[in-house]
């Protein structure tokens, strides 16, 4: 370690602990002193101070040694006593005003822990602690229990301006006048006396002076007198360079001139004679008292038997004398004399001596429980021991039993406690025991909050040095000292604290406490009026999700008051309430596509993508390399979006709000730049544009007015998420940039948020672009376009399938110029059917009705509607300006379900713009379409008629509560009729299904087609019976006419999205079922009844083979058995009906067993009892039908009872026979009966195969390519016929 | 009385901390847990160097302040306990066995697939199960 006395506490302890000079002078010494603004003690104290005086000192033991630092403290007379406490604290409070106060305008943040690190330590450490330090430690000068501040010498100053100096001399140290301290028997009254005769130049002569000194030699004696010449200087105006005084007279104000009239000279003179006053006078005097005093304790105290004694007598005394600050001692009492003996050779540097000595008077003090006393000793022996450098842990240990010795005073040595500590802590700061520093700081607090809260940010400081730095603690001691400052209303100081703590807790998660120091560090920059950097603090808690509700409402509420303070709206760029979540942000803009609704905006862009895909003319969606891309726009305007000027830009923001509690935010607005001429800024070398002119002439100076922004107002509750959207609309040409967002909180505070350097996520139709983020919020603004707005009429939101309703689309023009060559696309054509204009008005559901006076126009209406959903409107048609179109549309719920409905219309604009030849309007509408009813048809053939057909509808009724009255079946296409087989009446009286109700009905349905060919004749096609009516069958409504527009159309389109084809195959019928509903339950048509049409494609016979036959034949027989057996002729005539060529190959079997094991093989739709081939007659003869029900309860018994068959097949068991596509064939059949009975002729089998003509037409039932059939009943009687003979 | 415990994470950042005190000082108890960080870094930099501590996860008495007593406890994933208490004399038996208790839940806790690994333990389980362990200290020292 380096020397001692070279660290600051020696430093401290040299400069604090020595010799006292008391001063007494004359009114007219001072007065020629203050004609230097200085007084005497001032003017003398730079010249007490002896960094080198190098003088032999030689105390007690007989080796001299040489003092080369010495000191002299000068004191007035007046000032020799204890300090008033309440001046001294005020004092002090001052001293850390004025720190505060300075501090406060140089304090500059350390932003980060390591640069709080890595500047040196000399700048870390505020030097003011030292300076404060002091002062504290000034405090408590002159207090009884010390030696230290006892005068020891007395210094008379006279003027030779007063009258009879030397009598002057005497008076000055006048008993009287003399401190109490000395009076009382405190101090030793006896001590050195120097006389000083001062004469002032100006005054007069100096011979003057010499006279009077001399009269003081005689006087007082020849050593001690001696005379000073200063003032030499006339006109005052001598200015010392690096002036002496300035650290003695701290309240001098920078003007003034510190001793002015101090010549060279002067000042020399002052020097000398304070050197000789020390050296020659006070020096020698000590050495001499500290010899004399040391040779008393000698005799007295030192030695056994004295020492024997001494306990001896201290015992005694100890019962007699117990008073709570221990036994008064005065100057000349043996204790006190040895305590002056160590503070004497402390002062002169006898350190082993001063020891000794403290530590001989320490137990006497001890026993004597002068505890004060033992305090001040012991603190002085700690000290001692630091000076020497001997033992730390004596040192130490000495100085905490001061301290603990103090604090058991309580406030009476609370201040002394305090000097200990700082002691203490100096010393182990000088020992690099920060730690152990900053703990004494700690301890040091005490009832004086000023006081405690310098000690706590010193402690603070001694953490952040200590090696490593332990900032958590720094942290921790700042903020307590901070709150002290705060106590003490030092707010600057407490500010400071809490500003440099704010490094520590920077960048943790430790909220709580960081929220604690920037909302306090805001309500005192508050308090003191610096609103702008209170919001800035404030700032930082705003959005402290994790605190209670009411602290939140505190901080917002401290928050808006500050800003109010402020007078003026603030604008903060990063405001944290709300919350912006940025990646939400979503920018919808039309260019050539515009949307009718938000809705529509919504719809992915590849869905509008693929539907416009063939109605946007390729040519400018996307023009090849050789079309000069220049021609349209400017290349790098490609980059950029567009939009047209007088339409608004829309962007979705989503805020959040992440407090519990609600807040206001009003006037949310975009922040936009619209630049009038894009060249501007651009300044490329792309100059090719043809208007340039015309833009240069717009002034730029005149853009607030040429963009229109739209101001949302909202609140949002705790927690709430809410999205807002923000439109901005360019008034003229240019480039528009969207910059940011803006927003008001609370109608105080203005938040800024720029979207610039944030990644945006913009869907801008779907299509993501790759470009940087601020060029996709840049917009290339053209000039206004006529801009279609198109509604479609009274389509409802929820409806029942199998509604059939007619819309009207109405498309307005405001715009100045028209727009033509319309297109429509409809995503979902099963739903949504651009209809006829002149259908516009007619009466529905009239307009659909059979119209019996009207030729047919043919079976579609509209022919010119091409496929893929796609609508040309007529030629001649457009939409003129500032009018509007309405069109016709029919609507029909094909299913049920959730059905989105995208209709997307093209419009060309003339010669508006270069860049914009055309223009999309998209109108999204979403359908909710309930069931209504459930339709199912069952078609069968007729095992006897080829060509009919047994048709079973059945339908449910799903609603909950509407009731639909059903009006008709129809086939579609004039192949088919169709009739019912029992009147409606007796299964639906009512005509009306009920929810939950079912229906079955069975129809006849006719291949026309086919029977005309057996029938020979043509039926007129009026008389084509292809509707029935269901309703009530004396009404003559018409009919709805299935077969035109719009029912023909709607049939197509849901043929062709079920994935058939528009033509038929035979035996393939489509149907419509019609009802109605007449509680209209939507609001618009009340008295008109709904119309509902139901759809059913391609019903065809649940098992159906190609093949198909008819056994034909006698059905009775009248035969004598007593002839041959009788043969029966038939006829078979097998039909193929596919459009392959079959080949047949019947087989005739009459063996059962053989039937059987085929029957189980081929097909299992017929019972098993029908396998025997015959069966007795009836006993009752006359009745000659049998009804199946009679067939089916047969007993197969004659199974059992014969294994011969009653008849076989004569002729060919097996025929083979090829069937061309489309033909029939007649096979001859035999049979030969042996006895009357009824015989069922189906033990017979049909093998077909097909053969198909090219592989394309495999299609429906048809691709069974082979199959078995089983033969049908077909029943012969036989009857015995001889009695009729 | 236990009136606050905490776990902190290796940087030092907290991620559980719960007081059981009515006051609302819930400030001082972060700044009290806060400051214990400094003696977990010094005892952690400076172990002793006899035998038995070596593996020590125990930290013992970090420092008592006023009213306080703090005691550490770090786990091998440098993940530090702390326990603050008004009890004056405290069995070191008696913290290490609510420590062990206390780390067993927090290994439970962490151990949760939902849990994010540095983030703020949540789990209300958690929660009730150190609020038992924190009553059940008190009876055990009172015995």
């Amino acid at each position: 370690m380096a020397d001692p006395a070279s660290t600051p506490l020696g430093k401290m302890l040299l400069e604090e602990i020595t010799p006292v000079v008391m001063v007494l002078c004359t009114p007219y010494v001072e007065e020629s002193c203050l004609k230097n603004g200085l007084s005497l003690i001032q003017l003398l104290s730079p010249f007490c101070d002896f960094t080198n005086i190098d003088v032999p000192v030689r105390t007690a033991s007989d080796q001299p040694y040489r003092l080369r630092k010495f000191k002299l403290r000068l004191f007035y007379s007046s000032d020799i006593r204890q300090p008033n406490l309440e001046v001294a604290k005020e004092r002090l409070k001052k001293v850390i005003t004025h720190v505060g106060e300075k501090n406060f305008l140089e304090s500059s943040d350390p932003s980060q822990v390591n640069n709080l690190l890595s500047r040196p330590e000399s700048e870390m450490l505020p030097s003011w602690f030292q300076f404060f330090n002091k002062e504290l430690v000034r405090t408590l000068s002159f207090s009884d229990h010390e030696a230290f501040d006892h005068p020891v010498a007395c210094l008379l100053v006279v003027s030779s301006k007063d009258d009879e100096p030397v009598n002057r001399f005497v008076d000055l140290f006048n008993t009287n006048k003399l401190p109490s301290l000395l009076n009382d028997g405190a101090m030793d009254p006896k001590i050195m006396k120097h006389y000083l005769l001062l004469h002032d130049n100006q005054d007069g002569p100096f011979n003057k002076a010499t006279k009077l000194l001399a009269d003081m030699r005689n006087a007082f004696g020849q050593n001690d007198c001696q005379i000073i010449c200063f003032n030499s200087s006339q006109d005052g105006k001598i200015h010392h360079q690096d002036n002496p005084w300035a650290p003695f007279k701290s309240d001098a104000l920078p003007t003034e001139n510190l001793g002015g009239f101090l010549n060279l000279d002067d000042l020399n003179e002052i020097k000398d004679f304070m050197q000789e006053l020390s050296s020659k006078h006070i020096i020698p005097y000590m050495e001499q008292k500290i010899r004399v005093l040391n040779q008393q304790v000698s005799a007295t105290r030192k030695g056994f038997r004295n020492q024997i004694k001494n306990l001896w007598w201290r015992k005694g005394k100890e019962d007699t004398i117990d008073t709570p600050n221990g036994p008064v001692y005065t100057f000349n009492s043996i204790e006190s004399q040895i305590r002056i003996l160590g503070d004497y050779a402390f002062m002169l540097g006898d350190y082993e001596l001063a020891l000794s000595n403290y530590r001989l008077i320490s137990t006497d003090y001890k026993l004597d429980k002068a505890w004060k006393r033992y305090a001040g000793v012991q603190e002085m022996m700690g000290l001692t021991y630091f000076l020497l450098d001997q033992s730390r842990k004596d040192a130490e240990y000495c100085m905490e039993n001061a301290f603990n010795t103090y604090l058991k005073l309580g406030s009476a040595g609370r201040r002394n406690t305090t000097r200990c500590g700082l002691w203490w802590a100096e010393m182990l700061k000088t020992r690099d025991q920060l730690k152990e520093a900053a703990t004494v700081y700690f301890r040091i607090c005490g009832e004086d909050t000023l006081h405690s809260a310098v000690m706590l940010e010193q402690a603070s400081f001694c953490y952040l040095l200590s090696k490593p730095p332990m900032l958590h603690k720094y942290g921790f001691h700042l903020v307590l000292s901070g709150d002290h400052y705060k106590k003490c209303d030092q707010i600057k100081h407490a500010i400071r604290t809490y500003r440099s703590a704010i490094p520590v807790y920077k960048g943790t998660t430790w909220s709580l406490i960081k929220d604690h120091v920037h909302f306090h560090i805001g309500q005192w920059y508050a308090l003191l009026g610096m609103y702008d950097v209170a919001v800035t603090h404030m700032l930082e808690v705003l959005a402290s999700t994790h605190q209670s509700k009411t602290t939140q409402e505190l901080f917002l509420r401290d928050f808006l008051q500050i800003v109010q303070k402020t007078g003026k709206t603030f604008e903060v760029l990063k405001l944290q309430l709300p919350v912006i979540n940025i990646s939400s942000l979503k920018v919808i803009f039309e260019d050539q596509r515009t949307n009718a609704s938000a809705a529509a905006a919504r719809v992915k862009e590849s869905l509008w993508r693929s539907l416009e895909e063939d109605i946007i003319p390729s040519s400018t969606a996307r023009s090849n390399w050789l079309e000069l891309q220049s021609k349209i726009m400017p290349r790098k305007y490609k980059e950029s979006n567009i939009c047209v000027a007088g339409e608004a830009l829309k962007v979705d923001i989503e805020f959040k709000n992440p407090l519990q509690i609600p807040i206001s935010v009003s006037s949310v607005s975009l922040m936009c730049e619209l630049c009038a001429n894009p060249e501007e800024d651009a300044n490329s070398s792309n100059n090719e544009v043809q208007n340039n002119e015309d833009r240069t002439s717009t002034s730029s100076g005149d853009i607030n007015s040429c963009l229109i922004l739209s101001e949302v107002d909202f609140s949002l509750e705790g927690g709430e998420t809410t999205v807002v959207q923000l439109t901005v609309t360019p008034r003229i040409e240019g480039i528009l940039k969207i910059v940011g967002v803006k927003w008001k909180l609370s109608s105080a505070v203005v938040g800024l948020c720029n979207f610039e350097f944030n990644p945006v996520n913009r869907v801008v139709r779907g299509r993501r672009k790759q470009h940087s983020p601020s060029s996709d919020l840049k917009f290339l603004v053209i000039k206004s376009l006529p801009r279609l707005q198109g509604f479609i009429h009274s389509l409802p939101e929820k409806t029942y399938a199998g509604d059939l309703w007619p819309l009207v689309l109405e498309l307005s023009n405001q715009s100045k110029s028209p727009v033509k060559n319309l297109k429509m696309k409809i995503s979902n054509p099963r739903f949504l059917y651009a209809g006829n204009q002149k259908e516009l008005n007619a009466d529905f559901p009239a307009c659909l009705k059979k119209k019996m006076n009207v030729e047919k126009s043919g079976r579609h209406a509209n022919v010119n509607k091409t496929l893929q959903n796609l609508y040309h409107f007529p030629e001649d048609i457009s939409v003129q300006e500032e009018t509007s179109l309405s069109w016709p549309l029919w609507f029909h719920a094909a299913v049920p379900g959730n059905i989105p409905l995208y209709i997307t219309i093209y419009y060309e604009m003339e010669g508006v713009s270069s860049i914009m030849k055309y223009r999309t309007l998209r109108m999204h509408y979403n359908l909710q379409v309930l069931p209504s009813l459930d339709v199912s048809f069952q078609l069968s053939t007729r095992p006897s008629r080829s060509q009919e057909f047994l048709l079973r509808m059945d339908v449910v009724n799903k609603t909950s509560s509407e009731c639909f009255q059903v009006h008709q079946l129809s086939s579609v296409g004039q192949q088919w009729e169709i009739s019912l087989l029992q009147p409606v009446d007796s299964i639906l009286p009512s005509q009306s299904l009920f929810a939950g109700q079912s229906l079955s009905c069975f129809f006849m349905l006719k291949d026309r087609r086919r029977s005309s060919t057996s029938e020979d004749s043509i039926p007129s096609l009026s008389h084509i019976q292809s509707d029935v009516r269901l309703g009530p069958q004396d009404n003559s409504e018409a009919f709805f006419d299935v077969s035109s527009s719009p029912l023909a159309d709607f049939h197509d389109c849901e043929r062709s999205s079920r994935g058939m084809s528009s033509q038929g195959c035979e035996y393939k019928v489509d149907f419509v079922f019609i009802t109605q509903l007449l509680k209209g339950n939507s609001d618009s048509s009340s008295n008109t009844p709904l119309v509902f049409s139901h759809h059913a494609c391609d019903c065809s016979p649940s098992s159906m083979s190609p093949i198909s036959w008819l056994v034909d034949g006698p059905r009775t027989i009248q035969h004598n058995f007593s002839a041959p057996p009788c043969e029966v002729n038939l006829k078979m005539t097998i039909t193929n009906s596919s459009d392959a060529i079959a080949s047949v190959h019947i087989n005739t079997f009459d063996s059962p067993s053989s039937n059987n094991q085929l029957i189980n093989d081929a097909t299992t739709s017929q019972p098993p009892e029908h396998q025997s081939g015959w069966s007795e007659i009836p006993i009752v003869n006359d009745t000659k039908i049998i009804t199946t029900e009679a067939l089916t309860t047969r007993v197969p018994k004659s199974l059992s009872l014969e294994s011969v068959p009653q008849f076989i097949w004569s002729g060919t068991s097996s025929t083979k026979l090829v069937l061309q596509p489309r033909s029939t064939a007649e096979i001859p059949l035999q049979i030969c009966v042996f006895t009357p009975g009824i015989y069922d002729l189906s033990n017979y089998i049909l093998n077909w195969n097909l053969t198909p003509v090219n592989d394309g037409e495999n299609q429906g039932e048809a691709n069974k390519s082979s199959g078995v059939c089983q033969g049908y009943p077909y029943y012969l009687s036989v009857l015995e016929s001889n009695f009729k003979d | 009385m236990i009136v606050c415990v905490a776990v902190v994470g290796h940087q030092n950042n907290p991620l559980y901390i719960q007081s059981f005190t009515d006051a609302d000082d819930a400030l001082k108890l972060h700044h009290i847990v806060h400051c214990s960080l400094d003696v977990v870094d010094e005892r952690v930099n400076n172990p002793k160097k006899s035998g038995p501590t070596l593996n020590e996860t125990f930290l013992g008495l970090l420092y008592p302040t006023e009213n306080y007593k703090v005691y550490g406890y770090l786990t091998n994933t440098k993940v530090k306990f702390i326990l603050v208490t008004t009890d004056l004399d405290v069995r070191d038996a008696d913290v290490r066995n609510f420590f062990r208790r206390f780390h067993a839940a927090y290994v439970d806790a962490v151990s949760n697939p939902f849990h994010v690994p540095g983030k703020k333990i949540t789990s209300r389980t958690f929660a009730d199960r150190v609020s038992t362990i924190v009553q059940s200290f008190g009876l055990s020292s009172s015995v």
